[in-house]
């Protein structure tokens, strides 16, 4: 997986191999690489992992993970998040074969067989994760509680003292913006999320 | 109203996907279809507590951890193990570490009298600890409790070098410095707050089978070869034996014990393991030089028996002026013997004679000797050789007689022990002796020493000290105190 395929410029790359460095002397710089890798994490985990509380608890695993054996990272010329997915996919893995002896399952967790796609879908659908934060305040806070909360139309009007409609508006117009900054970047596809 | 309309398709393909139901995309106005597949994209979204929550987590887990990191958990400079030694007076042994190893001194803690809690020496590249005495606290030197079972090694550039400034500023040598089947040079001494230290210079790589072969041929040797001068010491693996003794003991009586067991510190850098006083003034103890056991008995009135003993130590002109500070008279300076040593001779103050002897490195016979070899001086000693043969089982190993049986030199194994002899020919002698003699069945051997021509003086008894005693002389005046431990839980 090259760097340029998950948006990663040269500039990028030195600026992440500085932010490990950084957070390799010193743990309180490792929210640098957090932020700048969490949303990709999570979209990995939950491409793969439908359950949110299950997603979040994962997702929290890799970065304590990731914090606790920082020092043993070597830049190899990968982008960190690889180091990152490959704990994620270790992790699903072990919960899956967790999951399947608790209920006698026998059915083998779902591997990767297009590593690459796998983690472009991740990088296209962090991305997007990503945008919500640059919507206009009213969209980004409809989108947050109808897709993160998971609340209704309903429950979202009384909250944010608007009527439905305008709710649904504002739902309409943020998944608008997020399409336009989403072909900024990628070619909208019809992968299955 | 066609807007409218897209609104509301939308929201009902959101709550489809939201709720992870299937939506059909192609039954969607295409511009709505193309939203629905963004917010596809869009389920499983973060909320933005999670992601709060969690960097607070790991920030904080950082900063918690953040100082525990800071700290190397193994503090620079120190090695792994260190020794903790408690001593008796533990300023004295700073003094002396600094002055016998050159030890540098790294901290100290010490109270308003002195008294050191803690301090720390650097030796080359180790670091040892130590502290005066806090019983207390477990903290107990060496000389309260008897000894150390604990033998410190030191590797030292240098051996020999080191050793001549350590003995000057007062160790002791426990073995001589000598050169080692597994390529070391090296050998042991005591110092004065009862720690031993072995220390040694590599010299020659030697591989672990090579090493292992002379051992097994050491063994295979067992139990006539005696661990001579350097060598590995031969522990007495016979149960019938105390621990640290082998099959013959000299036991010297004199009425001034305290004044020998004196001069065999001062003179030979004796180390007195055992002492104690009866209440008619009788004294009892037990010195141990090299790998060699000594007992020495005493008080008023003691019939004496002035012993004659061949003792072999690494420096035959500096323990010969040291025996004559300590009070001995010079028998004979030291001098390049034909036969292969380097030799003097003293007398010490309560008429015990001591041969001194360094072998040359390339005679090979002493090294089945000990350092403390009992020396006989019998008149008709084939009588002798006869009398320890028939008695204990004893064989003769080399004998140098004149043509008409006059011994100037002879050999005898008795158990694991050699002795030595040569008829008297000087006023002082006979010089019978006394011989504390470890034996595997004591009634055994006493029924065979009385047929053999001894005198029983004891028969078998169970003494409270572990050991059942007999005691007899025999034909030529020697003393023998024959003995089986029988362990000192019996």
């Amino acid at each position: 997986m090259d760097g340029a395929r998950l948006g990663l410029s040269r500039d990028n790359e030195f600026e992440e191999r500085l932010s490990i460095e950084a957070a390799q002397k010193d743990p309180g710089r490792f929210a640098e690489l957090y932020e700048n890798n969490f949303h990709r994490v999570y979209a990995y985990i939950a491409r793969r992992v439908h359950d949110r509380s299950e997603a979040q608890d994962l997702t929290s695993h890799v970065f304590h993970q990731a914090l606790a054996n920082l020092g043993k990272f070597k830049w190899r010329g990968a982008p960190f998040v690889t180091w990152l997915f490959r704990i994620a996919a270790n992790s699903i893995a072990d919960q899956a074969k967790r999951k399947a002896r608790e209920q006698g399952n026998t059915e083998t967790p779902t591997t990767d067989n297009h590593a690459e796609t796998e983690l472009e879908v991740s990088e296209r659908r962090a991305h997007l994760f990503r945008a919500v934060d640059k919507l206009p305040e009213d969209q980004r806070r409809v989108i947050l509680l109808r897709f993160a909360a998971e609340k209704s139309v309903r429950e979202i009007a009384s909250e944010l003292g608007r009527s439905e409609g305008a709710v649904k508006q504002l739902q309409f117009r943020g998944l608008e913006n997020l399409r336009a900054r989403l072909s900024d970047k990628f070619q909208l596809s019809n992968t299955n999320g | 109203m066609a807007e409218r309309s897209a609104i509301d398709q939308l929201d009902d393909a959101v709550a489809a996907i939201i709720a992870q139901r299937e939506v059909d995309l192609t039954s969607l106005d295409p511009d709505v279809a193309s939203l629905a597949q963004v917010a596809r994209e869009l389920r499983g979204l973060p909320t933005e507590e999670f992601k709060t929550q969690l960097k607070t987590e790991l920030t904080r887990r950082e900063t918690m951890s953040t100082p525990k990191r800071k700290i190397d958990p193994i503090p620079k400079g120190y090695p792994t193990i260190s020794a903790y030694m408690c001593f008796s007076d533990a300023p004295a042994a700073i003094e002396f570490y600094k002055k016998a190893f050159g030890a540098e001194e790294k901290m100290r803690f010490a109270e308003p009298s002195g008294k050191i809690g803690h301090a720390e020496l650097k030796i080359g590249g180790a670091i040892i600890m130590l502290s005066d005495e806090y019983p207390d606290y477990g903290a107990l030197s060496p000389q309260t409790l008897g000894g150390s079972p604990i033998k410190m090694h030191l590797w030292v550039e240098d051996v020999d070098a080191f050793a001549r400034q350590a003995v000057a500023a007062g160790a002791k040598v426990v073995r001589p410095i000598e050169d080692q089947f597994y390529g070391d040079r090296s050998g042991q001494i005591a110092d004065p707050f009862g720690y031993t230290w072995i220390i040694s210079t590599r010299k020659e790589e030697i591989s672990q089978a090579e090493m292992q072969k002379h051992i097994d041929a050491f063994a295979q040797q067992q139990p006539y070869t005696s661990s001579a001068q350097g060598e590995v010491p031969k522990q007495s693996s016979s149960t019938y034996m105390r621990e640290g003794f082998h099959s013959v003991t000299p036991y010297m009586s004199v009425e001034k014990a305290p004044e020998l067991i004196e001069f065999v510190k001062q003179a030979f850098g004796a180390t007195e393991i055992f002492r104690t006083t009866g209440s008619a003034g009788g004294m009892h103890a037990e010195v141990r030089i090299g790998e060699s056991m000594l007992m020495i008995g005493g008080g008023p009135g003691i019939k004496e028996s002035p012993t004659a003993i061949h003792l072999y130590l690494p420096d035959v002109d500096t323990v010969y002026e040291r025996a004559l500070q300590a009070g001995a008279t010079s028998l004979f300076a030291p001098a390049d013997q034909e036969y292969g040593e380097r030799s003097g001779a003293v007398q010490d103050p309560t008429g015990n004679r001591w041969y001194i002897a360094t072998a040359f490195e390339t005679t090979e016979w002493p090294r089945e000797l000990r350092t403390v070899t009992l020396y006989f001086h019998p008149i008709g000693a084939p009588g002798l050789i006869e009398f320890l043969k028939n008695a204990f089982g004893a064989e003769e190993v080399m004998r140098h007689q004149s043509d008409e049986g006059y011994v100037y030199h002879a050999k005898v194994r008795i158990g694991d022990s050699i002795v030595e002899m040569g008829e008297a020919r000087d006023p002082s002698q006979p010089m019978p002796t006394a011989i504390y003699l470890y034996v595997e069945d004591v009634d055994a051997m006493y029924e065979r020493a009385i047929k053999a021509g001894g005198t029983s003086v004891l028969p078998p008894t169970d003494q409270p000290y572990g050991d059942r005693n007999a005691w007899i002389n025999d034909p030529f005046g020697n003393v023998w105190y024959l003995a089986t431990y029988l362990g000192t839980s019996k």
